[in-house]
């Protein structure tokens, strides 16, 4: 495969490309997904192709194709090059800034202590049934849906600089929803072993099946739950909540790709412009986020992204103030960055790279804080647990979010379930708000499966980790005004 | 791939398999992209795949398996691989065998395919993007968006005899126009590029981002709010998506339970697919060999139909309809200008961005405005306001359907044929900054 994506860079040079990189890669997906008692599907799937881009004439250009094989590479190679003299027909009068980075030579594997793909898929559909029958032996609910998911990522990748470098990261998650059904609607509740770089371990180190049956009873909790309050109220978030929240108004806030434009005819722009780096204050001075693409579990740590730049960990709010962004080799020079931090990455062979979420999270807090500390100190709140609506403005600024369990807070108790609970904010109102993060020992990495972005739209991985943390005074119900 | 070299691979899988039942598909095709950014063009690509999957049966128990390598000895492992799956798996009392051969008698003729599309290049698309781009830049404005272009075909081949193959192509262009301090954006979908325009789809982006400069504030509230068909389209599709399901009604879970047959809209409102629609084609066939169906969904008012999978509407003793092949909606005579002049206090929208549902079951969306939301008084424009988040009720809101345009082709996630419209106490609940 080295040899092969070798002859990629050179096919494009000889045809006047004056960079060129290729990557060949193999994915593998395995879904077991259950519903009610049965296993309603076993699907493994894979895809194996290579694609080829190109700095021909100051511009763009790519190819990709699942036939890898010396010739039909040529022939995408050759193509690549025709594709960036089209490009060239609009191209920026000074041409591609493309940041310097190291010669890199190596290989990178997630750590697995026991290989996904290699347990039997009868451990995995019948852990999926034994679930099941937990959650459905509770009274009231009515449908239950799990799934075991895995992938594997074996990539390859040349430069034309000389890097060559080679990646196989490995993916997993477990989900499952009970849903409760009476005469007049129907809610639900979910537990997961979420998203990480791991192997089967993740999914036997977390309880599964001890926790279907507090599921279950909560989702017919649900139910019965309190009608969400309407106005200000102080809102403690788990990890498995916060993980949407800062990936929808810090994450994609801070793509600098997004930040300069390049995304506007899509997935959008953002609010945290250029001219505002080292003087927008986003948040709290509580509030620190960094990015970790070298992070245990993190399910964008892959060794090197796909523009070759070698993982790297960075703060992009440091004290609540914006210091930096989520970048890549085309984009860096814009702020002056003389290296990329390594955010490129494409979701196949066949999809150009383009910058992506890093593990992107919030540091915990440094004083000694349990989340039971939180909700005593808290006189009239909401705790809100998992993920359920959201939605932001195409700037990142006006977010709306649910979440998939609310329980009301009085004089420092957690008290009666509420439901259909929603919060709206302003992006950096609701960052100023940050007044208490716990400690390290609550942090917690979230990993997301399916982050859209692009055009044609590329679905992307990565994982968010926080500590719960208590958010003052945010505007709560105002969807079922 | 043409039909002769896909059914030729669709039936080694055939003869390598030893399982009871076997479907096999392969689709695939070639897809590529050029994209703008500030009047430069900023990512060209192109991709050629074809996807083989199989799906064997012993029994009850199934399972399925996938490659993108076409070779002999890929195509034995991949019938291995889902045979071996398919003895692993516990048998399923929802599986439905193949689809018959003579379903293919259903299938509507559709003729999607143009030799223009499929050979349109970068150079051509690269040289109409930059026109369109040099003319919004002279204007002071800058243009981003996407050309999408290139065509797909399905395959399907099973054991009880089905063979079909469905080819098309497809055009594709968005482009928004951004000012100073506002945005405009207009699309065209066509199965042939010589029917898109790009300078026209540039102009009409570059209008609205004109009139949308320098947005005033406006309170949130109940407004009276024109829709473009794309906004129309966004709402129409989580409509489709979170209530249709007739399994999920059957049991209780989405927000249409107990309505089949009942008036739920006006009777001015029908949606329907038709794979056939000359403005909107869909594909006629659906991945399983089930063809796809002429059929109606609300008719004038009432729900006609739920969407039934083989299996549900075999226990339903209904007839399955699979998923739309497209969406339709019938619409009116009015102009965007007559709804405007017709408007003593309102709003008109250019799209949304970022619709999710809030409630499945009351039910509840919630988005926001994009690229252009411009207030109405006395009948008139009077200027852009900033964006605006709704909360709303996608079924209620059907009901306060004033007036309706004539359809038009649009759909970002699947083919939609819709109106603009005019609906009365569109609950908009919050603001934002731009």
């Amino acid at each position: 495969m080295k040899n092969l994506c070798r002859h990629a860079v050179e096919a494009a040079k000889h045809k006047g490309a004056t960079y060129a990189d290729a990557r060949i890669v193999r994915l593998r997906n395995q879904l077991v997904a259950a519903e009610d008692k049965r296993i309603e599907e076993i699907r493994d799937t894979e895809s194996f192709g290579v694609g080829v881009r190109v700095i021909a004439d100051g511009a763009w250009g790519f190819a990709a194709t699942a036939r890898v094989e010396p010739g039909e590479i040529e022939r995408i190679a050759a193509r690549a090059v025709e594709i960036a003299h089209a490009s060239a027909l609009a191209k920026a009068p000074d041409g591609i800034h493309w940041a310097a980075e190291p010669v890199h030579d190596g290989v990178f594997r997630t750590p697995v202590e026991k290989d996904p793909f290699e347990v039997s898929l009868e451990d995995k559909t019948g852990l999926l049934l034994a679930i099941g029958e937990e959650v459905l032996a509770v009274k009231g609910v009515k449908k239950y849906h799990g799934h075991i998911y895995f992938r594997r990522e074996h990539r390859f990748l040349a430069t034309s600089e000389g890097t060559l470098v080679e990646s196989e990261t490995t993916h997993g998650l477990a989900t499952y929803e009970a849903t409760a059904v009476d005469d007049s609607t129907a809610k639900t509740r979910y537990f997961e072993a979420p998203g990480r770089s791991a192997g089967w371990e993740h999914i036997e180190r977390t309880p599964l099946l001890a926790e279907a049956r507090r599921v279950g009873e909560d989702a017919v909790a649900h139910l019965k739950a309190k009608p969400t309050p309407v106005g200000k109220k102080d809102l403690i978030l788990t990890p498995s909540h916060l993980a949407l929240t800062m990936h929808e108004s810090i994450g994609h806030a801070t793509e600098l790709d997004r930040v300069l434009g390049m995304e506007e005819s899509l997935a959008g722009s953002s609010f945290a412009t250029i001219d505002k780096l080292g003087a927008l204050k986003y948040g709290s001075p509580l509030m620190n986020i960094v990015c970790d693409n070298t992070m245990p579990f993190g399910l964008a740590s892959r060794g090197w992204d796909d523009d070759g730049v070698a993982g790297q960990r960075w703060h992009v709010v440091k004290d609540g103030i914006l210091v930096d962004y989520m970048s890549g080799r085309e984009v860096c020079h814009a702020i002056g960055a003389e290296r990329s931090h390594g955010s490129c990455r494409a979701d196949s062979w066949a999809s150009i790279p383009i910058i992506r979420q890093s593990n992107i999270g919030l540091e915990p807090g440094t004083e000694p804080l349990t989340l039971d500390e939180l909700i005593s100190d808290t006189k009239d709140g909401i705790l809100i647990d998992g993920w359920g609506s959201f939605s932001i403005d195409q700037r990142r600024e006006n977010f709306q979010f649910g979440g998939d369990c609310f329980w009301e807070i009085k004089n420092g108790k957690k008290g009666a379930m509420l439901k259909d609970v929603t919060y709206q904010a302003i992006t950096t109102d609701f960052w100023g708000s940050l007044d208490a993060v716990c400690d390290k020992r609550f942090w917690d990495p979230v990993g997301i499966f399916g982050c859209g972005k692009g055009d044609p739209m590329q679905i992307a991985i990565m994982t968010h980790g926080s500590a719960p943390a208590r958010f003052r005074q945010i505007d709560v119900g105002g969807a079922t005004k | 791939m043409n039909e002769s070299q896909a059914q030729s691979i669709l039936q080694k899988i055939l003869d390598a398999s030893n399982a009871e039942a076997v479907v096999a598909t392969l689709n695939g095709g070639m897809s590529a992209t050029t994209r703008l950014a500030d009047n430069l063009i900023t990512q060209n690509f192109e991709s050629s795949r074809a996807v083989l999957t199989v799906s064997c049966a012993y029994g009850q128990s199934h399972g399925t398996a996938s490659t993108e390598d076409l070779g002999d000895e890929s195509i034995k492992a991949v019938v291995e691989a889902a045979q071996a799956i398919a003895k692993s798996m516990p048998p399923d009392p929802e599986y439905m065998p193949p689809v018959e051969a003579g379903e293919t008698a259903k299938y509507a003729k559709v003729d999607g395919y143009f030799d223009q599309t499929a050979g349109f290049g970068p150079q051509e698309k690269g040289a109409q993007l930059a026109v369109a781009a040099k003319s919004v830049a002279g204007k002071g404005y800058r243009l981003s968006g996407a050309y999408t272009s290139g065509d797909e075909f399905l395959a399907i081949a099973n054991s009880a005899g089905l063979k079909a193959y469905h080819r098309s192509t497809q055009g594709e262009v968005h482009l928004t126009a951004i000012g100073n301090n506002g945005s405009g954006w207009a699309e065209k979908i066509s199965e042939n590029t010589d029917e898109i325009d790009v300078a026209a789809v540039a102009d009409e982006a570059l209008r609205i981002a004109e009139l949308a400069q320098d947005p005033a504030d406006l309170d949130a509230g109940k407004y009276t709010l024109i829709m473009q068909p794309a906004a129309v389209s966004e709402l129409l599709m989580f409509f489709i998506w979170m209530g249709f399901d007739a399994k999920a009604a059957d049991e209780g879970h989405n927000f249409l339970r107990g309505k089949l047959g009942q008036k739920i809209a006006p009777e001015t409102i029908t949606i329907r697919s038709d794979p056939a629609e000359p403005n909107c084609l869909g594909e006629p066939f659906q991945r399983d060999g089930l063809a796809s169906r002429t059929i109606s969904w609300v008719d004038e008012g009432a729900l006609a139909n739920m969407i039934y999978s083989r299996f549900w509407a075999k226990k339903q003793a209904k007839a399955p309809t699979g998923h739309p092949a497209n969406i339709i909606m019938d619409g009116g005579t009015a102009t965007l200008d007559e709804m405007v002049a017709s408007t003593e206090r309102g709003l008109l929208v250019t799209h949304f961005w970022y619709i999710r549902t809030v409630d499945p079951m009351r039910p509840l969306l919630t988005g926001m405005t994009r690229d252009g939301l411009f207030l109405i008084e006395s009948g008139r424009i009077v200027g852009a306001v900033k964006h605006m988040r709704f909360n709303e009720n996608p079924l209620d809101m059907l009901g306060r359907v004033e007036a309706m345009g004539p359809p038009q082709r649009t759909g970002e996630w699947m083919p939609m044929l819709v109106p603009a419209l005019k609906v009365r106490d569109f609950n908009f609940t919050s603001t934002t900054k731009f």
